[in-house]
This record gives structure tokens, C-alpha cells and sequence, in this order.
């Protein structure tokens, strides 16, 4: 018998969920590998119940109803993999992380606005409340990353995830450096690679869209910033807009 | 070696030999920089060109290559034939040959001779040319600026002319095949070929002293310096990436979906990376950022000179070029000799 799986959406765009149906070349190897059994963006017939041996869960936390379905995840998964950086870090809808809802909710709609109706709370990463296994970044991810995940997982093995930043890819494709040789606000050096250096390809500035790597040097780059004459505070705006939860983290430990 | 010439106008029905020999890459440009790739018209190729991008390692040793197959069925396919396939890379600067002969001795030279380099150098016609350094070029201090060996063709400007050296019979069935192009040198040639030496010697704006630098590097272990540079450096391994002799790769296997068969992959990596020196269980033998910057110039101008006898770095500038921080071989050298006060823009003070 194939391997069950399931794939699920929280709080997020489907980005992973239109990645994912988008693996063209590969979706029938796919399901000639596995049995996707729960798949509420790909099928309207789904089995809520069953056992699976993995879950690729998309989308952040963002109120108890969300909670209580990646707990319920979780339990019936003998592995989570959270796909996409609103499931890893946060994402897009934690940028606020520091503001307070209602006066967010406030500021879009007005006093007379759904402050109250509303359960919406910060949203945050998969790992806040439950053991994810596996993490596989980008906004949306790479489908290359996830087709690897899966053949991986069905061999019993962990992917091996990029742990170097986008500046590697960047070069291996030897482009030009837009950081150094015209002085565009690249977010390359502190952002996990695995993305092939899309952006930086395309002579665009890499946003940080992978989330920042383990141990980015942010002293360093908002001087390397400053040096350049851009403003030094917009490196870490530009990681905030997909990671501030982590980010901020990081910055209360110090 | 055999020294012949040939004018600089016959240089287009020259390159119009070359295809027989092999797929033919030269420099072009890209953006503002250059890269070695296959021109689609010989107006195309920059013979002023400053440097490539990425050196000329990256035919030679491919940033990331299957180096064979696996299946259950059919057991292991190697993917010698694919690195066998001629190529000819033109206008190579004798750094960069160089830094092809110190590959040389890694990969093809040392205990375990690899086939997949051999295969890729045998396969590789390389021309040579020389070139007016810039101010990152350190090649004249770094003893890379001039090649005898390494090379099938060199070509050096004396003016309206090359001279071309000979370097090996593949060079020479280049000379044969491109027929009437090529003129015995006279002694004005050589003449003006020695004058012409001697300016380009004398033309490098970029002088460091290697001569007692692995000393002083074994002085300066514990040095405060490396904490200054370990602050500053992103580990953003561009530095590794563009170097013609970093040589560091990592192995891994990538599996097709659903069935046991996949393939092995080498890629480039770098010691200024978190991962280089991670090893199973988690100890880290160079967990501080200053640890692997120090290690980088440690391998480059002390380690690879007590194992090879001369430094692996060729002078080629692309450190200088591509790092974010400004860490490379200028500024670490002088900084370490003492004869600079760190880097220019203000450093984040190291904790
Ligand atoms: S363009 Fe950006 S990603 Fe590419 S090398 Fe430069 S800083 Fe790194
Ligand atoms: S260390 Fe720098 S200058 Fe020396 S060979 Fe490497 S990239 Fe070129
Ligand atoms: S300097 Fe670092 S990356 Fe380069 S060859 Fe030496 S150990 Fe490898
Ligand atoms: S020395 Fe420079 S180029 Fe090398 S990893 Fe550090 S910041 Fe990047």
C-alpha cells in the first residue's frame, strides 16, 4: 500500500498548495508514489481521519480554530513538514508582530471596523506549537525543494535543506553582485539560499524571502549598508516583511 | 617551446579554426563584468577584459556536477564521457593558468587523482593572453604572472602582432591547422617583447610582500585582527566561490521520486560557511565566524605553502572585487604586516 499524506493550508495565500499542484512534470509520479488522502486545495472528497506518514502544512497560526487544527495535525502525523516561510517563520501576516491587533484592525478599518468580531491574533510559525521535522522555506517554496522532500521522506531520509546563504547560488550562476557592484539594497548575504538566486538573476535585489539564515551577521550588513549610502534599518525591514517573529527573536536574546 | 607570431588582424581567422578542437568559451561581457562563455560572434569576445566573474575552475571543476548515477538495476553510471567532451577556452590570463596548474596538483597530481578533473583538463585546449593589470590585481607579488607551462597556446601583445608561444602538440596542430597565419618571430619581436614585459612588471599598483608572511602569519595566530574581520565577514562564501584555487566541495545524493535510483552531486563549498567544518553530533571545529576567516588565509598562504612550496593564491583580485565586507588578500595582508589600519569604512566593533 502507498504511504498516506496530507496536505493542508492555515492562515497563508495557497502559495504551496498552487506550488505543489504546479509540479507539472512530476504530479504523477507523485500520486504513483503516495495516496493523497487529505488535500482540501486539491480534492473535495478527503479523509480527515486516517493515519499519515507526512503532513505539508502551509500557512501561519493565527487563532485558536488554526491551533487546535495543526495539534490535531500533528497527532495524526508521524512526520510535519512546514512548507513556506508563513509556516516556518511566520510569513507576510506576522510583520506586525510587535503592534497590538485591535489597534491594527483599527488603523485598516476604522473605529467602526470588526475589532471585536474578529479572531485574529498575531499570526505565528508552525513551531510555536507543535514539532515540525522539516521546514522548507520561500514564498512560495520552490517546487524543486519539495519534489527532493518527498522522494527523501519516502526513502526514509531528511532532505538536506541549504544552510548557506543566496550569495553561493548567486555566484555559482555567476551573476554580477548587485550588492557590491551597483550598490542595490541585496538582502542576499543574510538570506537562506535554495532558490537558485531567482531574484539576483533577474538583476532584482533579493528581498529575503527564504527567511534569514542561521547565523546572519546583521551588525555587519546594515553597516555594509550604511557604507553604501542606503539606509541602514532597511535590511532588516526587508527580512521582517517574511521572518519578523523569528527575527525579533533573535533580537530579544541578543 | 616554439615561438612563432601573428597579426592581430588575422586574430578572427584564427578563432575560426578553433571549433575544430572543441566547443570554445572566451571572455564577454556580462553587465558591467565578464564571464567565460561560448561567444555567438567573435565581435563578442573582450580581449581587454579585466577578469571573468567566476575563474576558469568553473569548466574545469563545474560548481555543482553529477559525477555518476545510480540505479538498482543497472547499478552506477559515471559521467566521464559528459567531462570528456572538448572544449577550448580562449584568452585565459596566465594567473589564471596558474591557478589551473595548482588545481593540477590537487586534483590530478596529489594521492587520490580525480577522474572527472583529469578528464575536464585533457579535454581542455587552453589559450593563454596576456593583459594590463588593474589596481586588484596582485598577480606580479603573488609570482602568477607569468606561465611556462599549463597552457597549449600563449598569446602575448607586441604591438601589431602577437608572438605566440607553443606550449604543447595540441598547441602546435592549432598553429598547423590555422596555416599561413602564423610567422617565425625575428629578434625586433623578442625585443619588443622583453620591453613589453618589463612595462607590465613594472605596471602593478598592487605590491604585498610575501616573503616572510608565513612567519609572520604564525606570529599573529591569536591576533585581535581575525576577531575584527570574523565581526565584519556575512560567511556569505563569495570569496571561495570566485577564487580559481578554492577547491573545497561537498557531496551529497539526490534520489528520484518513488524508486531507489538518483544521482551523487559535487558542489563547490566554502570554509568561510557555518557547515564546512560541522561534523556528525554537532561539534563545529570552527564555530566563530574570525575562525574561518583566519582558516581561509591560513590554507591559502601558510598551509598550501608548507604542502606546495608557494602560496595557492594567483594575485587574480576577485576577492578584492566581489567581497561585501572588504575582507581579502590586500587587506588582510597589510593589515596583518601592520601596514594598514584595518579597513577603510567603520568596522562593527568585534564583541
Ligand atoms: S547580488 Fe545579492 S545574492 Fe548575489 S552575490 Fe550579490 S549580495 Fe549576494
Ligand atoms: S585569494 Fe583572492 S586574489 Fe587570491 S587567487 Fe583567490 S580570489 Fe584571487
Ligand atoms: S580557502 Fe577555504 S574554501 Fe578555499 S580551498 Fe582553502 S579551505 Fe577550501
Ligand atoms: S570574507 Fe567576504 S566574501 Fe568571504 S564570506 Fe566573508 S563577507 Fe563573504
Amino acid at each position: 500500500m502507498k504511504p498516506k499524506i496530507g496536505i493542508f493550508g492555515l492562515s497563508g495565500c495557497w502559495g504551496e498548495q498552487i506550488a505543489i499542484l504546479n509540479c507539472e512534470d512530476q504530479l504523477l509520479d507523485i500520486i504513483g508514489a503516495v495516496d493523497i488522502v487529505d488535500f482540501l486545495g486539491g480534492s473535495s472528497v478527503n479523509d480527515a481521519e486516517s493515519r499519515l506518514l507526512v503532513s505539508f502544512v502551509e500557512g501561519s497560526v493565527a487563532n485558536a480554530r488554526e491551533e487546535a487544527k495543526i495539534r490535531q495535525i500533528r497527532e495524526r502525523s508521524d512526520l510535519v513538514v512546514a512548507c513556506g516561510s508563513c509556516a516556518c517563520f511566520g510569513g507576510v501576516s506576522a510583520m506586525d508582530a510587535p503592534f497590538e491587533r485591535p489597534k491594527v484592525i483599527e488603523t485598516v478599518y476604522g473605529s467602526n471596523g470588526p475589532i471585536k468580531s474578529w479572531d485574529i491574533g498575531p499570526h505565528r510559525p508552525l513551531s510555536d506549537f507543535v514539532k515540525v521535522d522539516l521546514a522548507i522555506p520561500g514564498c512560495p517554496m520552490e517546487t524543486t525543494e519539495f519534489v527532493r522532500a518527498v522522494s527523501a521522506l519516502l526513502n526514509g531520509d531528511m532532505p538536506l535543506m541549504p544552510t548557506y546563504p543566496v550569495c553561493l547560488e548567486c555566484k555559482m550562476k555567476e551573476n554580477e553582485c548587485l550588492l557590491v557592484q551597483r550598490g542595490l539594497p541585496c538582502a542576499g548575504p543574510v538570506t537562506m539560499a535554495g532558490c537558485d538566486a531567482r531574484c539576483p538573476s533577474h538583476n532584482i535585489a533579493c528581498i529575503g524571502c527564504r527567511g534569514p539564515v542561521e547565523e546572519a551577521n546583521m551588525a555587519s550588513i546594515e553597516q555594509i549598508f550604511g557604507d553604501k549610502e542606503l539606509p541602514k534599518e532597511q535590511i532588516k525591514l526587508k527580512l521582517r516583511v517574511f521572518a519578523a517573529p523569528v527575527l525579533d527573536r533573535t533580537e530579544e536574546r541578543g | 617551446m616554439k615561438i612563432l607570431k601573428m597579426a592581430k588582424h588575422d586574430l578572427d581567422f584564427f578563432a575560426s579554426v578553433l571549433p575544430a578542437f572543441g566547443e570554445v568559451y572566451a571572455p564577454v561581457q556580462r553587465g558591467k563584468g565578464f564571464v567565460f562563455d561560448k561567444p555567438s560572434a567573435w565581435s563578442e569576445v573582450r580581449m581587454d577584459y579585466t577578469r571573468t566573474i567566476l575563474p576558469p575552475k568553473k569548466l574545469l571543476l563545474p560548481p555543482r556536477e553529477t559525477t555518476f548515477s545510480f540505479d538498482p538495476d543497472q547499478g552506477f553510471t559515471d559521467n566521464l564521457a559528459e567531462a570528456s567532451k572538448p572544449v577550448v577556452l580562449f584568452g585565459v590570463h596566465p594567473y589564471d593558468i596558474y591557478g589551473l596548474n595548482i588545481l593540477d596538483r590537487v586534483y590530478a597530481e596529489a594521492k587520490f587523482p580525480d577522474p572527472y578533473y583529469i578528464a575536464r583538463r585533457r579535454a581542455t585546449v587552453v589559450i593563454g593572453i596576456d593583459f594590463v593589470p588593474d589596481d586588484k590585481h596582485c598577480a606580479g607579488s603573488m609570482n602568477a604572472d607569468f606561465v611556462d607551462h599549463g597552457f597549449d597556446i600563449f598569446l602575448s601583445d607586441i604591438g601589431d602582432d602577437y608572438l605566440v608561444l607553443v606550449g604543447t602538440s595540441r598547441g602546435d596542430d592549432i598553429v598547423v591547422k590555422s596555416g599561413c597565419l602564423m610567422q617565425p618571430a625575428t629578434e625586433a619581436d623578442f625585443a619588443e617583447y622583453k620591453k613589453r614585459s618589463r612595462i607590465r612588471r613594472d605596471s602593478y599598483k598592487t605590491k604585498l610582500e610575501l616573503g616572510d608572511l608565513p612567519e609572520i602569519l604564525e606570529m599573529e595566530y591569536n591576533s585581535k585582527v581575525w576577531d575584527d574581520f570574523g565581526a565584519r565577514c556575512l560567511s556569505c562564501s563569495s570569496c571561495s566561490m570566485v577564487c580559481p584555487t578554492c577547491y573545497c566541495f561537498d557531496v551529497t545524493d539526490e534520489t528520484e521520486l518513488g524508486n531507489r535510483a538518483g544521482r551523487r552531486i559535487r558542489s563547490w563549498d566554502s570554509c568561510l560557511l557555518r557547515t564546512h567544518a560541522l561534523v556528525a553530533g554537532g561539534e563545529n571545529f570552527r564555530e566563530e565566524r574570525s575562525s574561518r576567516v583566519k582558516f581561509r588565509f591560513y590554507h591559502k598562504q601558510r598551509g598550501f605553502v608548507a604542502e606546495y612550496g608557494r602560496p595557492s593564491c594567483v594575485g587574480c583580485g576577485r576577492c578584492v572585487e566581489v567581497c561585501p565586507a572588504e575582507i581579502n588578500i590586500i587587506t588582510v595582508i597589510e593589515t596583518i604586516r601592520g601596514e594598514r589600519d584595518g579597513i577603510s569604512s567603520s568596522a562593527p566593533a568585534s564583541a
